[in-house]
């Protein structure tokens, strides 16, 4: 590169290190296991963007099922009923439910379809190095690892349900196929948002460097 | 030693990295309680806490303690008609697995019940273990690397909140009773969460880094 600024002098990677992720460590050999805590050391590099992608797709894939397909399956006297994620919303603010109608609407409708639209906000800037305020990006990048977890209340809703009634012929209630779709989507959901480094956020590309950060 | 586990070790000593924007900074002197953060990204880079051996070895017995409760007891009981259905959380997902429903059986045993009790026997043994001076420093890296990565998919928390919908859901079709695992439950997803934020991982990390 052959350029020196203060910006490019100040990050381990500049100085010819790599940080272990799992434990801190500054290590001097990318691509071997880290010698404190063993997690391999990776450098950082754009290249890690594709498996955010591929898990990014699959996530999305799987998410139009978990919502179409029904996450649940009502059998009692009056007869067999099936409701997906937005049925049972709909059921809930029927029966004055608002609160928790509003806990399922956006533990499983917001929450994925944020995650999904920041995931992807965050890799595109990163790989065509739109000039965004970093701190913003890192921001939206940690709200959605804190919150992303949270999807998964509508699954267990199913399994504590359908493990709760089951009452012979009277009432039972079994889960959907939906809700395997559903809970794939958020684990591979979670896989996309771990594999995007929030280090690449602060890289300077080859043709701008962010100077917002500088002092 | 080798003269490179020296190197990196003289080099880790003098320097610390932020993590999150890979800024490199003089490894800053804290006081116990202080906490410094990057003056770029400002995340925290490093943590001092104050007693937290002693604090996670006190949170994750109780965790451990409770998580037993919450899987021995009774969970919940429901009521319809004269008709009854008491149920243990292992009881819920094997009613999951015999009724069919492997997926999400292995998916719910996994998630509220392996994860929490691995993380929370990985940080009590490596706090345990710390607490004593005991050796096998290796073996405690290993301890706290599993456990610190399956924290975010401990998810106990979130099947507590999943548990109260559903008895909202249900609440008008039958009589629903919680039982002792309930409460437990609710205690170890307090415990756990406290436990995890008087964990002082840098400082563990650390030592270890020094000692290994």
């Amino acid at each position: 590169m052959g350029r020196v600024t203060p910006a490019a002098m100040r990050t381990a990677t500049d100085a010819g290190f790599i940080v272990c992720r799992s434990c801190g460590t500054l290590s001097d050999r990318a691509d071997t296991a880290c010698t404190v805590c063993g997690a391999t050391v990776r450098s950082l590099s754009r290249d890690g963007l594709q498996a955010v992608w591929a898990y990014w797709l699959a996530g999305v894939l799987a998410y139009i099922p978990g919502n179409v397909l029904p996450i649940m399956v009502t059998q009692s006297l009056s007869g067999v009923t099936e409701s997906t994620i937005m049925g049972g919303v709909i059921t809930l603010l029927h029966h004055g439910s608002y609160g928790i109608a509003a806990v399922i609407f956006i533990a499983s409708i917001g929450v994925p379809v944020a995650k999904f639209i920041v995931i992807a906000w965050l890799a595109l800037s990163i790989q065509h190095g739109w000039s965004i305020d970093p701190h913003r990006q890192h921001r939206a990048h940690q709200a959605i690892e804190l919150i992303g977890r949270w999807s998964m209340i509508d699954v267990f809703v199913v399994a504590a349900l359908a493990a709760l009634i089951q009452i012979g012929g009277l009432m039972s209630i079994t889960p959907g196929v939906g809700v395997n779709a559903f809970a794939m989507s958020v684990v591979l959901t979670m896989f996309s948002a771990m594999s995007l480094d929030a280090r690449l956020i602060w890289m300077p590309t080859d043709d701008h460097t962010r100077t917002s950060n500088d002092p | 030693m080798t003269e490179r586990s020296e190197k990196l070790r003289a080099l880790n000593e003098r320097y610390v990295a932020c993590r999150s924007c890979d800024a490199l900074w003089l490894r800053p002197t804290l006081e116990a309680g202080q906490r410094a953060r990057c003056p770029r990204c400002h995340d925290v880079v490093v943590t001092n806490k104050t007693r937290g051996i002693e604090r996670t070895t006190a949170l994750m017995l109780a965790s451990l303690f409770v998580y037993v409760v919450a899987i021995a007891f009774p969970f919940m009981r429901m009521e319809r008609a004269g008709l009854s259905n008491e149920i243990s959380v292992i009881d819920a997902v094997a009613v999951l697995w015999q009724n069919g429903m492997a997926v999400l059986a292995v998916v719910t045993a996994l998630l509220i019940l392996l994860f929490p009790v691995t993380r929370v026997v990985m940080i009590l043994l490596l706090h345990a273990a710390l607490n004593r001076n005991f050796g096998y420093r290796r073996q405690q890296a290993v301890l706290l690397r599993v456990g610190q990565t399956v924290e975010p998919w401990a998810m106990a928390d979130i099947f507590m909140i999943g548990v109260i919908v559903s008895l909202v859901k249900v609440g008008s079709l039958a009589r629903i009773e919680v039982g002792p695992a309930f409460w437990a439950m609710s205690a170890l997803i307090v415990f756990m969460a406290m436990g995890s934020s008087a964990t002082c991982r840098d400082t563990v990390w650390d030592a270890l880094r020094r000692q290994l």
